[in-house]
């Protein structure tokens, strides 16, 4: 069995970020539990959890890290306390974009990872971080502006995003909270080339994109996607995807065809509601104006993906986060989503 | 307020450009043929008549080496402008402007320091007759003199080896760095040792050579013959260039080296990025005029004309590719035969491709290894594995079914199949569901299900807590008495089940919701084949211990045959029931004997 596990490790290797690559580790994690040590069934486990994430599958992720957090519980000291707070935040992030968590149990979570960084002497930096998205989801603005605040003034420690993804998302705070200009102003150290990491710029160039219609660059919005969409492959960029998408359905509709055909089965796939509800937003967008011609072209899933069909699948997605957050904002965000894409269409339009 | 200066330590500064810029010792003659060559262009620019050349000599004695060029030379000004200050460039005043000369930085001299203490550089000006010596030392000291000797325009720098550095002052060693480097400028560089003289640089630049030319070329320096030479071209990056398309496939890891050249002189041997990444089954070697280099000069920086520059050289081997498809088939089906891999990974990312490629790719399927060509034409409906094991589990019995399976469960092969409609409009692609596979097999007609019923209940009940259901049909091969599937997303119900027993109430509570909010229990299923002898007898068995016997060691069979990884509960279910057997078998042998 160790050779097959061997084998299935070399695998990995080989594979592409996806559904493939779990499968195989999934296979890995029974035989480490069957045959190997209990050590040996964490560590593959915590490979599992990056996997999981760049697979765009959150929620195998947390059902592996349910099993990890207990060890880690029962055996605090034969596992480092580091690794595993630093992919819990990774589950804070993901929580409250699955609407099939109540509100309560997000918060119980989010407590006991607050409780977790105090114990091991972290500061609760990301812990504000991640407050913020869960309160803007709700469409909380005034108690996230408070926890940005308190974000930015709490120290900075080994538990923090570095600080290229710190500013990506004090952009990305900034566009979220309705002030484009000054996102975009807190993202010039990244779009100037000052910073950078694995995931930046790349992930600052999806999130401008459409700021930088909004405020009608057109010029820089188009230099931005030209440079990052080369950059983003992978089942993990979903949410990016569908930035893009809403991008060139305003911009270029037969990019937009193109990406909309490499990408619709992950969405397709995805059990994330959050970037979902997203994804399909622009994709309705898509359709809309890909119809406004007669087309011999078949596109991507056309049998499923139908305007009737994303009317639906909008309608149950916010049903469902309105149901968790107890209000109607997800449905704000749904007629607002819609005002906007018409207006930049038209205002785009008229700049040609 | 005092506005003050930073204090810089010359010596850490030089030692650090010196020492660590650079990856290799031997680009100080890269950095010094350079220099010439700029110098005699700079010459030429002036209006001078004469033959430019670069000569170098190796002092084998002294462990000493000149390079004298008939250049431009430079006055007293130019050398405490440009030899004494850091970070001037003699060459020009905007850094981004495209021209005639290689170097930028003015911080070539420095990369001498690395294999010498001491830099000591004679020169005359094409503009102002005084010869002038220079001394240089990296402290950062430096004096200058005028000669009273008269010299020929131009310039000549003497180095002499520090230790350690030797060898890079003996006659093979410069003779093959001024090679790598200079083999394809157009000013002639000859080399000289006591008596001996030879010149390095008459080779026509393989960019420049006809397409056999470049066969022959390429054969002779790798020892390998391409398969064909592909043209580059790109306008904006000023580049010609030819790709070698390589006779041998290449892993997708496996890092590219592509020869570039920048003004003729070589900036890298092993730069992975110039081509795009899917264009691995090619070596390209290339020279270009526009791409600006790093201050370290062993790569491009990667601005927006770099990216542009790509994507042409891109379009040139997708040209190339697309125009072969007719002029010549047979080269073109051997190209798909030996890079497949990377030309899978091309068409994934480009319709364009994707619609050329495709019909030529070959895919595993259930009859076999097929070409994509032959599959459309036999077919259109085609069901397409995810995983491998998913493929091997149905495969045989697919083909008894006159199923056509594909295999997507290798990188890439699940996209290109699903894809399949965009250029075969006639097609149906599903993703085959390995769990309801089964339940398109021949039902059994009354009778026979009637005798099979108490088996198959009996079956469901022991199996249950491996969530797996059974269910009788008739299919082909007959010797095939049972088929297990499973999917996916049955491994992970397993790691689902073994946190839940694992984790505290918190997430004891989170892995329901998933379980039961975001997935259905996946069962998986275990088909018996009616048409199996065996399956037959076993169903006809009155005994129950029999029965449960034979229903664990067909399961078990069927897990150990496809390669699940089985558990501690499974083993033993398989032990016992081949015990069983074993006894039963041994107790009737008894018996006759008695």
């Amino acid at each position: 069995m160790k050779n097959r596990y061997d084998e299935l490790r070399r695998a990995t290797w080989s594979l592409p970020d996806g559904k493939q690559k779990l499968a195989v580790m999934e296979e890995m994690i029974l035989i480490a539990d069957r045959y190997m040590t209990e050590e040996d069934a964490y560590d593959i486990r915590m490979d599992y959890l990056s996997a999981a994430i760049e697979a765009g599958c959150p929620e195998k992720m947390l059902v592996v890290f349910s099993w990890c957090v207990s060890k880690f519980e029962k055996n605090p000291g034969t596992y480092a306390h580091h690794m595993l707070i630093w992919c819990y935040k990774w589950v804070l992030n993901e929580l409250w974009q699955m609407p099939e968590f109540s509100l309560t149990q997000i918060e119980r979570i989010y407590a006991d990872f607050k409780e977790k960084c105090l114990q091991f002497g972290y500061s609760l930096r990301p812990y504000y971080q991640q407050k913020i998205n869960l309160l803007l989801s709700q469409g909380l603005q005034a108690e996230a502006a408070a926890y940005y605040k308190k974000w930015r003034a709490a120290p900075r420690d080994s538990l923090a995003d570095c600080k290229a993804c710190e500013q990506n998302l004090f952009g990305k705070y900034h566009f979220q909270v309705g002030y484009p200009k000054k996102g975009l102003q807190a993202l010039k150290p990244i779009l100037d080339g000052r910073m950078r990491c694995r995931s930046i710029p790349q992930n600052t160039y999806a999130q401008i994109i459409l700021p930088l219609l909004k405020v009608k660059d057109y010029e820089q919005a188009i230099a931005a996607a030209k440079k990052s969409i080369h950059l983003l492959d992978g089942p993990m960029y979903l949410e990016e995807f569908g930035l893009f998408l809403a991008f060139y359905t305003v911009t270029d509709l037969a990019k937009a065809e193109k990406l909309y055909n490499r990408t619709v089965h992950l969405a397709l796939e995805s059990k994330n509601g959050w970037i979902r509800l997203h994804y399909w937003m622009a994709v309705r967008q898509f359709l809309r104006e890909w119809h406004r011609k007669r087309r011999r072209k078949k596109l991507a899933a056309a049998d499923v993906v139908t305007l009737d069909w994303l009317d639906g699948e909008i309608a149950s997605l916010t049903a469902a986060f309105n149901r968790r957050n107890g209000n109607d904002y997800v449905s704000h965000i749904v007629a607002e989503n819609d005002k906007t894409a018409g207006k930049l269409l038209r205002e785009y339009a008229a700049a040609q | 307020m005092k506005n003050m200066n930073f204090q810089v330590n010359l010596q850490g500064v030089i030692d650090l450009l010196s020492n660590h810029l650079y990856s290799d010792p031997g680009v100080f003659v890269r950095e010094l043929l350079q220099n010439c060559v700029d110098a005699i262009t700079a010459r030429t620019r002036l209006g001078h008549a004469f033959e430019g050349s670069v000569k170098v000599e190796v002092f084998p004695a002294s462990s000493t080496l000149s390079f004298s060029d008939n250049g431009c030379g430079l006055t007293e000004a130019e050398i405490e402008q440009f030899l004494a200050r850091i970070g001037s460039s003699t060459k020009r005043e905007d850094q981004d402007a495209a021209d005639d000369f290689i170097g930028q930085f003015g911080v070539g001299l420095l990369a001498c320091f690395v294999v010498s203490a001491e830099i000591v550089l004679i020169t005359r000006s094409a503009l102002d007759g005084d010869p002038l010596e220079w001394r240089g030392k990296p402290d950062g000291t430096y004096t200058i003199k005028k000669l009273k000797r008269q010299v020929p325009v131009g310039t000549t720098v003497y180095l002499q080896a520090k230790p350690d550095y030797e060898e890079f002052f003996e006659y093979y060693r410069v003779c093959e760095l001024l090679e790598k480097y200079g083999a394809y400028l157009p000013t002639p560089i000859l080399l000289r040792e006591d008596k001996y003289e030879r010149r390095i640089n008459d080779a026509v630049q393989p960019w420049k050579l006809s397409k056999p030319e470049a066969m022959e070329y390429i054969e002779q320096s790798t020892f390998t013959k391409p398969l064909d030479i592909i043209p580059l071209h790109s306008a904006i990056g000023g580049i010609t260039g030819i790709a070698h398309v390589l006779p041998y496939a290449v892993s997708l890891q496996d890092e590219k080296k592509h020869r570039v050249y920048l003004k003729n002189m070589l900036l890298s041997d092993k730069m992975s990025n110039i081509l795009p990444a899917w264009a691995f089954f090619v070596n390209g070697i290339i020279n270009t005029e526009n791409l600006r280099p790093t201050a370290s000069r062993e790569a491009f920086q990667e601005n927006d004309l770099f990216f542009a520059v790509r994507d042409e050289l891109g379009a040139c081997i997708k040209q190339y590719l697309i125009e072969l498809s007719e002029r010549d088939p047979e080269l073109f089906q051997r190209i798909v035969l030996i890079h497949r891999a990377s030309i899978k990974t091309m068409a994934v990312e480009d319709e364009e491709l994707y619609a050329l490629f495709i019909r030529h790719l070959t895919f595993e399927t259930s009859y076999g290894d097929m070409k994509m060509a032959q599959i459309l034409e036999e077919r259109t409906t085609l069901a397409v594995a995810a995983s491998v094991d998913e493929f091997r589990q149905v495969s045989r019995v697919a083909k008894a079914q006159e199923l056509m399976v594909v295999n997507g469960g290798y990188v890439h092969d699940m996209d290109l199949i699903r894809r399949l409609p965009a250029v075969a409009g006639n097609v149906t692609v599903s993703v085959l569901d390995s769990l309801t596979f089964a339940e398109r097999f021949e039902q059994l007609d009354a009778e026979d299900k009637r005798a099979a019923q108490p088996l198959l209940e009996h079956s469901d009940r022991l199996l249950e807590r491996f969530n797996c259901r059974s269910l009788f049909r008739w299919f082909e091969p007959a010797d095939i008495p049972v088929l297990y599937n499973t999917n996916q997303e049955a491994n992970f119900f397993r790691l689902v089940e073994e946190s839940e027993k694992e984790a505290n109430p918190l997430f004891g509570e989170v892995v329901q919701v998933v379980k039961n909010d975001m997935y259905e229990q996946p069962y998986a299923r275990l088909c018996y084949n009616y048409n199996n002898p065996m399956i037959r007898k076993a169903a006809q068995t009155r005994d129950p211990a029999l029965r449960k016997a034979s229903i664990e060691l067909f399961y078990t069979q069927a897990l150990l045959l496809g390669n699940h990884p089985m558990s501690a509960d499974e083993l033993r279910m398989m032990n016992d029931s081949l015990l069983q057997f074993m006894n039963k078998g041994l107790d009737g042998e008894v018996e006759a004997n008695r």
